[in-house]
């Protein structure tokens, strides 16, 4: 496993906000977050390989059986692929993206973030046959559920992570407003914050809209009512003229 | 309810991030969560298998039947741990009567089925709403997230039949195998002997087992779930935002406030921008070019000089680390939609197979021929492993007999002289004293050439004709036989005397040598 980034070690201290988050940092300096995926969204995506595979072996058997003991032959090769190399294959050339995983939105990473390679995709798969014990997945469910980062046991003995996709998130449109200045620094969380009002307008109600920009105008030096239109222009004025 | 106190990060999530949130927490309160669980849910257990212990089956039916109520409790530790006010598990037991009365009789009934029971428990238990107010919270909260709220349940059944059927393989396992095989016969036997309620009551209790590990994470998946959602209608993580800058910025304001009648008070001067503190921003009037303008001119590092050398320092290592890499590539590398051509290609791959497959169908024996072909490939792996490791497998693999016949090939002639035992006579030492008179040449000839043969033949030195005699001498002295050794470097040294520069031995050595040669070798036939 490549060892290239390293884990911020200590685990949260139990006053730590719980969160979902793995923060990795590289020898660059850059922190990568990883949304590591838990056990229903993983079980959906093995749900949708099963059917995948169960649908391929179906069809080609049919197909294959009608080619006599040829078919039989060819069926026994297939079978050993789809069983054993369907998730390693779509795993490393496939960006860590069976089609199940990929349906759901989930893709397989080492520990660090890299993309997953042969080595780790075969252990965590063929570990497959300690998570099953004794039955049906018990032993992997229970690890999934005890583990940091919502590990099996294949991915423990494999430093492999089920994470979710970063999908490119489309710009929301904002309230209209004209752009501000705003009259005091703000961090980048706080300027975050403001963005968000004005983005997320729309899932908001007005009542709740007006509650929320209330707590700002004593900074702000407008009335409650005001605060709002006032808001909306600070973040127009942040976003620039992009 | 205060959200600054709140135990986990609060920020809009995917459901399905939701849900594992709901995790998380359920596993930080994991030991108190499964104690309260089964502190309530085994003694109910054992109370309806007292009641129906001749209905194993409707038992088991009644129990699954109060989940919901069991859920509560759960609910409750979880919504007063999520501000950090976590009960203790005397707390939780006393609070749950009180926790069961709102709403208990539509949870166990209409309720029961509807797939997205854990999302809408908070709403029914932690909101306090009645009536028409509460169908309309439904209706809001389930806009979105529902989707996930009913996948958590279909997982969850799932996920409980898994647990409880690994708990009851498990426990099959471990059984002594000549007990499980009575328990067959018996129950082949006798279905109806009745002694196997007990039985059935066992794996009742299994599955109240595996309720204690999944119920309290599919409460907390809810709760997170519903958590979610209220962040995401209310914009819970905007108002905790709002709130710090309020709080930081409260003080602040009032100092700025002060600071201003101050200066308004006083005349005004020419130095008061250059020390207004720099938690203001400047306005854009006074600072033309922003940022990149000069600064600090009246002094000897200026903001330029202090830039520069800013920027000499990135560029250099350890910051900066550039490579040129050469090499070579295709001119034409063209960007291919890699998921589009790989389904295509696939399908033309299948489309191809199953043609041919049709083809070689109307050939007779053909899978005989793929049969042979195989197994051809297979043998031919095989021998080419054989043939790539056939030095490694004579080395390790053949005996040591074997392996000396074959590595030694015994030269017959040495410096000229004729070694092979059948060119000597067979006293050697009587020959040498019948000859050492007459012709002492031939006679330390046949000694020398009688002992390369033994040694040859006996003692096995791997002796070629490229040695001189010094170095066959290096090779008896690595056999460590003092006496041989002492002979061998006697005998060579009158040989070479002999043969070399024509000296004569002494008359003395001739006994010395055939002495010698009897006590080393005796008479026998060396062969």
């Amino acid at each position: 496993m490549p060892s290239t980034a390293v884990r911020h070690a200590p685990p949260a201290p139990p006053t730590a906000p719980l969160d979902t988050r793995l923060r990795i940092e590289t020898p660059e300096g850059i922190d990568l977050i990883l949304r590591p995926a838990s056990l229903v969204p993983r079980a959906l995506a093995f749900t949708i390989d099963l059917a995948i595979r169960g649908l391929i072996l179906g069809v080609m058997f049919v197909l294959l059986f009608t080619l006599g003991q040829f078919g039989m032959g060819l069926g026994a090769i297939l079978m050993f692929l789809v069983t054993w190399w369907y998730m390693v294959l779509f795993e490393v050339l496939n960006q860590g993206r069976s089609p199940g995983k990929q349906i759901i939105g989930l893709r397989v990473v080492h520990d660090d973030g890299t993309p997953v390679g042969w080595g780790a995709s075969l252990t965590r798969n063929l570990l497959r046959f300690a998570d099953i014990l004794p039955f049906g997945y018990t032993l992997g469910i229970l690890s999934c559920l005890n583990s940091r980062g919502f590990k099996r046991l294949g991915d423990i003995a494999a430093g492999t992570l089920v994470i979710y996709r970063d999908r490119s998130a489309e710009r929301p449109p904002l309230a209209a407003a004209e752009p501000l200045r705003a009259p005091f620094a703000m961090n980048l969380e706080e300027q975050r914050a403001l963005l968000e009002f004005a983005e997320r307008q729309g899932g908001l109600s007005a009542a709740r809209r007006t509650e929320l920009a209330a707590i700002l105008a004593e900074p702000l030096g407008v009335s409650p009512e005001q605060a709002e239109a006032r808001i909306n222009g600070i973040a127009h004025g942040l976003l620039g003229s992009a | 309810m205060r959200l600054t106190d709140a135990s986990v990060a609060i920020r809009p999530r995917s459901a399905w991030e939701a849900l594992d949130l709901g995790v998380l927490l359920a596993r930080r309160h994991a030991g108190l969560l499964m104690a309260s669980w089964a502190l309530i849910s085994l003694p109910v257990l054992a109370l309806l298998t007292a009641l129906l212990w001749e209905y194993p089956s409707w038992a088991m039916f009644v129990f699954w039947l109060l989940k919901p109520a069991f859920e509560r409790l759960p609910l409750y530790i979880l919504s007063r741990a999520l501000f950090g006010d976590t009960p203790t598990l005397g707390q939780a037991l006393r609070a749950f009567p009180r926790l069961l009365k709102p709403q208990l009789i539509a949870s166990l009934t209409w309720r029961r089925l509807s797939p997205t029971r854990s999302f809408d428990l908070p709403v029914l238990q932690l909101e306090g709403l009645s009536g028409a107010a509460r169908n309309q919270r439904l209706v809001v909260l389930g806009q979105r997230d529902t989707g996930a709220a009913s996948w958590l349940t279909i997982v969850g059944v799932h996920l409980e039949m898994a647990l409880w059927l690994g708990l009851v393989t498990a426990l099959y396992m471990v059984l002594p195998q000549q007990m499980s095989i009575d328990l067959d016969w018996q129950k082949l036997i006798s279905p109806d002997a009745g002694n196997w309620l007990w039985l059935d009551h066992l794996s009742n209790l299994l599955y109240a087992l595996a309720l204690i590990v999944w119920e309290p994470v599919y409460v907390a998946c809810g709760f997170s779930l519903y958590l979610n959602r209220r962040t995401a209608l209310e914009a819970w993580d905007i108002e905790l935002v709002f709130r710090r800058i309020r709080q930081r910025l409260g003080g602040v304001a009032y100092a700025l406030l002060v600071g201003l009648g101050l200066l308004l008070v006083q005349p005004m001067e020419r130095s008061w921008a250059q020390d207004t503190p720099a938690a203001i921003c400047p306005l854009p009037e006074a600072d033309p070019l922003g940022p990149d303008a000069d600064r600090l001119q009246q002094q000897t590092l200026t903001s330029k000089a202090s830039r520069a050398a800013i920027g000499q320092l990135l560029d250099a290592p350890p910051f900066e680390n550039r490579q040129t890499v050469t090499r070579w590539r295709f001119g034409d590398d063209p960007q291919k939609d890699v998921d589009r051509g790989d389904v295509e290609s696939l399908g033309q791959l299948l489309r191809g197979l199953f043609h041919l497959a049709e083809f070689w169908k109307s050939i007779d024996g053909i899978a005989l021929f793929f049969e042979v072909l195989l197994w051809a490939a297979l043998f031919g792996l095989i021998g080419l492993l054989l043939w790539r490791y056939r030095e490694w497998l004579t080395l390790f693999a053949t005996g040591r007999e074997k392996r000396q016949r074959v590595a030694r090939e015994r030269p017959a002639v040495l410096f000229g002289l004729q070694v092979t035992p059948e060119s000597l006579p067979d006293d050697i030492a009587g020959s040498v004293e019948r000859l050492w008179d007459e012709q002492p040449r031939e006679a330390l000839g046949l000694l020398y050439r009688a002992l390369l043969s033994r040694l040859l033949g006996e003692f096995r030195l791997p002796l070629k004709s490229a040695h001189t005699e010094g170095e066959v001498l290096q090779l008896v002295e690595e056999l460590y036989q003092d006496d041989l050794s002492a002979y061998a470097s006697r005998l060579t040294r009158h040989w070479q005397n002999l043969a070399y520069g024509h000296r004569p031995p002494p008359l003395s050595s001739r006994d010395e040598l055939c002495q010698g040669w009897r006590q080393l070798f005796g008479h026998g036939v060396p062969r």
